[in-house]
């Protein structure tokens, strides 16, 4: 049994000739909720990329539950147990959501139990049930972004990763996107947080990273980093 | 009617319309298909087409068979041929990027010409049917019965690839996969088994509508080109991405060439067709039927 459940030791990524992340490592422990906080750039999406085999780094060891995901495809990677919801929702908006949840559960290793997780998507988002037949596209953006989580749940993954979440949310629906991750974590669910909204990511993460322009500048759990000085300075515009 | 000496010459012009334009179709659903999940216009569509009409014209020639069972013949042979070819040629290829793809497509479609003058011979050939000649009377029209199955097999395609893509996983991957190859792959959906299943049906598609060709026309080994361009025009018409678009692309093409051909002269059809192509690339790029791109917030 591994140490941890999510590993990523040393990691360096390239886009072409530039370099994105330098020398990265952290860990993600099962039933946590792990932020990864930094700017517009700072290489958070990249990371989360990386894990789902999106992109490959060129250096270091990315390992869930001790396998490696270093040499697999994105499609490989989700059957391991890793659910990514990308940044912008990117749902079918020409599918149903119906079908939209559908495909969540493609992977052969899911697809049995494609009842009993519609089920499970419909008490957590009640709407969708709802909006079953309607297209994708004609969702709020709120529902969207719960069309996206639900989605992402079909597979039934041990690990949930969010790309930037909460990014073009009303606030009222910000506020309800962090309680669905809290309930999600409450019922056992590990999760890897992205996000720029840094306040409310702290206040539900058991602990977070802290990036900036793709190397790892803090790391530490939400109140120590709240009091740290530099951390205030560059996050939340207070002056120290 | 001030332009047609009848009503029934008005109809007649029509339904010909019509019956051609449904096997635009077929050859549109299988280009719109593939352009879907590959992003490239398979030029080798046409001549696929003509090599699935050379083989009935083999079988007809060869053996007493009806060349209309060909249709279930060439169904299943086309199919596994397309998947061969995606996992032979284009599978390896697709990784280096789409203008390598097209560029090998087109190396296909003349591979295919020169194979097929080297065993058929560069003649004009024609599948000789007993109903060649035969039509339906139909008060003062005539339908012909050779386009008539070709618009009846026609209209099976399609609602058999609309059934696939409606009613089965892997078709509703292929679907979602058409839209957002990286996010079906976040969720598990292998773009290469959804690019192969799709290669593998617009191949088939192809030679079902090569069948039809043969029934309703004399061919050469490069006359699938011009039908390339036709089921072209055809997608672009009915909006990629839908296949009843790209069967009603196919009968609007049909109905606009017999209408011109009638109208203006039979010259004119393939001219009249190509401008309106134009217009529609400039007026309507996202096609007549096709919806407008959606920016997702």
């Amino acid at each position: 049994m591994a140490k941890h459940l999510l590993e990523i030791e040393n990691v360096d990524i390239f886009y072409g000739d530039a370099q994105a992340i330098w020398d990265v490592s952290f860990h993600v422990d099962k039933k946590k909720i792990i932020a990864l906080v930094g700017a517009n750039g700072a290489g958070k999406s990249t990371l989360l990329q990386a894990i789902s085999s999106v992109v490959h780094p060129t250096k270091g060891e990315i390992r869930f539950d001790g396998k490696s995901l270093v040499n697999l495809k994105p499609e490989d990677v989700v059957t391991l147990g890793i659910s990514h919801v990308p940044e912008g929702r990117r749902l079918f908006s020409q599918l149903t959501v119906l079908e939209n949840l559908e495909l969540g559960a493609y992977p052969a290793n899911t697809r049995p139990y494609l009842k009993e997780s519609l089920e499970r998507a419909f008490d957590l988002f009640p709407v969708l049930k709802d909006r079953i037949h309607q297209h994708a596209g004609t969702l709020s953006g709120g529902e969207q972004q719960m069309l996206a989580i639900a989605r992402a749940l079909m597979a039934r993954p041990v690990l949930l990763m969010f790309d930037e979440p909460s990014l073009g949310l009303s606030p009222i629906f910000v506020s309800r996107l962090f309680e669905t991750i809290q309930t999600l974590n409450e019922d056992g669910m590990t999760i890897l947080l992205v996000e720029q909204n840094v306040h409310q990511t702290l206040e539900i993460a058991d602990y977070a990273y802290v990036l900036q322009t793709g190397t790892l500048k803090m790391e530490g759990q939400p109140e120590k980093l709240l009091s740290d000085s530099a951390f205030q300075h560059a996050f939340l515009g207070m002056i120290g | 009617m001030t332009f047609f000496p009848s009503s029934s010459v008005f109809f007649q012009v029509v339904i010909n319309g019509i019956l051609l334009g449904c096997m635009y179709g077929i050859a549109a659903i299988g280009l719109s298909l593939i352009f879907g999940t590959m992003r490239i216009i398979f030029l080798a569509q046409g001549a696929v087409m003509i090599l699935a009409a050379y083989c009935i014209y083999w079988l007809v020639t060869l053996t007493p068979i009806d060349p209309l069972f060909g249709f279930l013949l060439i169904l299943p042979v086309f199919l596994g041929f397309g998947w061969l070819m995606y996992k032979g040629f284009f599978q390896r290829v697709a990784k280096a990027g789409e203008n390598p793809s097209l560029l090998l497509a087109f190396g296909l479609m003349v591979l295919l010409q020169q194979l097929m003058s080297m065993i058929w011979t560069a003649d004009v050939r024609a599948v000789k049917t007993t109903y060649a000649m035969s039509s339906i009377p139909l008060g003062d029209i005539n339908i012909s019965i050779s386009r008539l199955i070709v618009a009846v097999v026609a209209l099976i395609a399609t609602g058999l690839v609309f059934l696939f893509l409606k009613k089965t996983m892997l078709g509703k991957a292929v679907r979602g996969a058409s839209e957002d190859m990286g996010t079906a792959a976040l969720l598990g959906i292998s773009p290469i088994r959804v690019s192969a299943a799709t290669f593998a049906i617009g191949i088939a598609l192809a030679g079902v509508a090569g069948v039809a060709t043969c029934i309703t026309y004399p061919f050469d080994p490069y006359f699938g080109f011009l039908f390339s361009l036709k089921a072209l025009i055809a997608v672009a018409f009915g909006g990629l991405g839908s296949v009843g678009g790209a069967l009603l692309g196919g009968i609007i093409l049909g109905l606009l060439e017999s209408l011109s051909a009638y109208l203006i002269s039979p010259g004119w059809a393939d001219a009249v067709a190509y401008a309106a192509f134009l217009l529609i690339l400039i007026l309507r790029p996202e096609g007549l039927l096709g919806r407008r791109t959606i920016e997702k917030a």
